[in-house]
């Protein structure tokens, strides 16, 4: 008993260490649901190399879905869901985003696709550590110099 | 970063002594280069045609805006020539290149007071023969209002509507024409530009940001300006109007309150008026007895902040229930949105700021120096920040949207029309897979600026080189702070 | 330079009242001469087809312009006479041609799923 919650508490030490993430190249299938103006889920969290596998559907009127950076677009009706393959190969946070006019609000419909890592972001916060803590030295150094 | 060189003269006058500073240590924040010298560019500017005839044009521009929006009436504002020419064309242009680059080069062209001033002279283009008295009541504007908190306040308002301004085509007709009407009645009541200089809604944060801009106009030689003791740029004569943004051409230094009109160009009989191309941000520093730094400024800073923080969460997050918020599904809900975005906009991103400021001066050290001063000093250092976030916005709006543009060019009435054979032109977003890269970019970049120009206002602020080095540590961190926020907005 | 001021005065002229007689009287000349029929496409909650009777003579070509006003996009079908049009984009206008080569009243539809009524958005064409 206590062996397996020891197991169990270590398995999700290390899923949070590795950053919940499932190895790569796994197939994800998603079913995401659309209706004005949101998709529900709105974040889809993959991997880089995974499959994924989406399934839209629509709970009002008619929507799409187009992925940034993959350029792929499906379009659902209500009771004619549309379906969209393929290979996360690009890392980053993608928004897919509504691609038929489905209301006022159309051009704000959008979800997220997160393909980990999310290198981009990841180089360009170190970046900006980097610049801040270089100002700091040189000003650090500046001083003392002057002093 | 810049050198400071001791052996540099002072200058003379009053103003703190000026010594040399550089932009990253390179470029002389002092260097212009002046377009005057072009004889093209010049009589350019000195032809009464400018900037009349791009008043002109856009005045049409706005007939078809104002024809687009009322018939488009309540349909999707993605296919409405209204709707896509302000909020996607205009304002990316304003955010891309008219403020951060030429400052208020939008004024110079703005139709919305030409009824006003065209009323107020009598004449369309031409300066009346003999002085007349002009036309309208001519008050002038109440003096405890001669600052941006009332503009402040109507560009936050204007804001908790953008949920319908963007996509309703009416709501932007109202929008535009109270505007063009405001303009119009304020003009008839009060002197000159007084609309534009304290009221209207876009010419806040064009001010604010415009002092980021690597264009001016300025005076060339201060003793031609000395000598001339007429001074007919502020008073006006036969070739032009006396500055109508009620400055003094012969003296001021900040771009925040310049419409770029060109009457001054018309005006100055020795041709002492400059267009000057220079370093980014040189207004930053500015801080005379004339045009001082102040709160209204500093909150504009915030403002401008803290409403790029709810529009992305509202327009280019995934949340949908923000989104119901904002479109005002729910009454309690739209109000909810309303407050939160006035409380998070006027206090908590001041308040945040203000902690910073205040672990700045515990940091220097320097105990007499006016926390007040601090706050506003340093809040100057948002402007660059504000212009990079609002860049970075921008892309996501353009982007995927930018090819309505060519649907509504060609059918802007959605009557069917097919002017330019663009009118079956399909939904393309373009390049939006690099969209996380350019808003990343575009936020490093500004935020050098800010760091860049935060060194130098702590120069300005703490009297010892030494506590201004101390001082700034908490306002780097701040904004770093600031731009990792955004940078985990957009992308992360 | 009186001159000058009439040409500015002119061209104010020309910007505004021109650009609207300019809009206008085209518009007029288009509807006069290129369409038989203009079709008014929004969901039904919004107003529903308009108008939602057409009434035109057997055996002559119609022109229809169908302008989606609407927020949505709807489409049209036509089945008796196999008119269909597949999306027409809100904001946005489409002309279609047929010759109703019987008498009699006819269904159109919207063929896009546009509202939870979208089945009501229905009219009829009636051939003379
Ligand atoms: S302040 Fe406003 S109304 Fe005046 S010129 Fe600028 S944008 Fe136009
Ligand atoms: S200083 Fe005055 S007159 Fe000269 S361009 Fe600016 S607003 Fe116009
Ligand atoms: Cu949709
Ligand atoms: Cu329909």
């Amino acid at each position: 008993m206590n062996r397996a919650v020891l197991q169990v508490l270590l398995a999700g030490v290390a899923a949070v260490a590795l950053g919940a993430a499932p190895p790569a190249g796994e197939e994800h299938f998603f079913e995401v649901r659309a209706r004005k103006f949101e998709y529900e889920p709105h974040v889809l969290r993959v991997n880089r190399g995974d499959r994924v596998r989406i399934r839209l559907l629509s709970e009002d009127v008619a929507h799409g879905l187009y992925v940034d950076g993959y350029d792929l677009n499906v379009v659902a009706n209500p009771g004619e869901d549309g379906s969209l393959t393929f290979t996360a190969d690009r890392t980053g946070r993608f928004i897919f985003r509504c691609s038929v006019t489905c209301g006022e609000f159309h051009p704000y419909m959008i979800g997220h696709l997160k393909v980990e890592p999310n290198t981009p972001f990841f180089t360009y916060a170190a970046l900006l550590l980097v610049l801040g803590a270089g100002i700091l030295a040189i000003t650090a150094v500046r001083r003392r110099r002057e002093a | 970063m810049s050198e400071s060189s001791p052996t540099q003269e002072q200058a003379a006058a009053p103003e703190p002594a000026k010594e040399k500073e550089r932009l990253f240590g390179l470029l002389d924040l002092d260097a212009r280069f002046d377009l005057t010298r072009f004889r093209l560019i010049r009589a350019l500017l000195k032809s009464r045609w400018m900037p009349l005839a791009l008043i002109l044009f856009n005045t049409f521009m706005f007939m078809i805006i104002l024809v687009a929006t009322l018939l488009g009436g309540f349909s999707a504002g993605n296919y409405n020539f209204g709707i896509m020419l302000v909020w996607i064309l205009w304002w990316v242009l304003l955010m891309f290149v008219l403020v951060p680059v030429f400052a208020r080069a939008w004024c110079l062209m703005c139709p919305f007071p030409i009824f006003s001033d065209w009323f107020q002279r009598r004449r369309l283009i031409n300066i009346g023969e003999e002085p007349k008295k002009p036309w309208g009541l001519n008050r002038r504007w109440p003096k405890w209002l001669k600052n941006m908190w009332l503009m402040n306040v109507l560009f936050l308002v204007t804001t908790f509507f953008s949920g319908f301004l963007t996509v309703r085509p009416f709501a932007t007709f109202v929008l535009l024409g109270s505007v063009i009407l405001a303009a119009f009645i304020v003009g008839l009541v009060y002197e000159k530009r007084s609309f534009c200089l304290y009221l209207c809604p876009v010419s806040g944060f064009q001010g604010l940001y415009s002092q980021f801009a690597a264009a001016e106009i300025r005076r060339k030689d201060d003793a031609i300006c000395k000598a001339h003791k007429k001074k007919t740029c502020f008073i006006g004569n036969e070739q032009g109007h006396g500055c109508p943004w009620l400055l003094m051409p012969f003296k001021f230094e900040k771009n925040t309150y310049c419409g770029m009109c060109l009457e001054c160009f018309k005006t100055c009989p020795h041709d002492n008026m400059a267009f000057n191309l220079r370093p980014f941000g040189a207004d930053l520093l500015v801080d005379t007895k004339l045009e001082s730094k102040g709160l209204d400024e500093a909150w504009k800073a915030f403002i401008m902040l803290g409403i790029a923080v709810v529009f992305y969460l509202g327009f280019q997050g995934p949340w949908g229930f923000m989104k119901d918020m904002i479109r005002g599904t729910t009454l309690p809900g739209f109000l909810s949105y309303i407050a939160f975005h006035t409380v998070f906009c006027l206090a908590v991103i001041p308040g945040v700021f203000l902690a910073f400021c205040w672990l700045s001066k515990l940091a220097s050290g320097n105990r007499e120096v006016p926390l007040k001063k601090v706050f506003t000093g340093f809040a100057y250092t948002l402007i660059p920040l504000g212009l990079g976030v609002w860049v970075a916005f921008s892309f996501g709006i353009i982007l995927p949207n930018g090819s309505y543009l060519l649907h509504i060019a060609s059918d802007p009435f959605s009557w069917g029309w097919n002017l330019f054979g663009t009118a079956n032109f399909p939904w393309t977003p373009v390049l939006t897979g690099y969209l996380p890269h350019l808003q990343g970019i575009a936020m490093l970049l500004f935020y050098l600026f800010s760091v860049d120009y935060g060194t130098k206002l702590a120069r300005r602020i703490y009297p010892e080189p030494a506590q201004a080095k101390r001082g700034f540590v908490p306002i780097l961190a701040a904004l770093t702070a600031v731009t990792f926020l955004f940078l985990w907005l957009y992308m992360g | 330079m009186k001159q000058r001021e009439t040409i500015a005065l002119g061209l104010m002229a020309l910007a505004t009242v021109g650009t609207l007689a300019a809009i206008f009287g085209y518009e007029r000349y288009r509807r006069a001469t290129q369409f038989d029929v203009v079709l008014i496409a929004r969901a039904p909650e919004y107003g529903n087809w308009d108008p939602r009777t057409i009434t035109v003579p057997r055996g002559q070509p119609v022109r229809l312009h169908i302008r989606n006003i609407d927020t949505v996009s709807h489409g049209f079908g036509l089945p008796a006479f196999d008119v269909a049009v597949r999306e027409i984009e809100a904001g946005t206008a489409t002309t279609t041609t047929f010759t109703p080569d019987r008498a009699g009243e006819f269904l159109f539809l919207c063929t896009v799923w546009c509202s939870e009524r979208h089945l009501e958005m229905t009219g009829k064409l009636v051939v003379q």
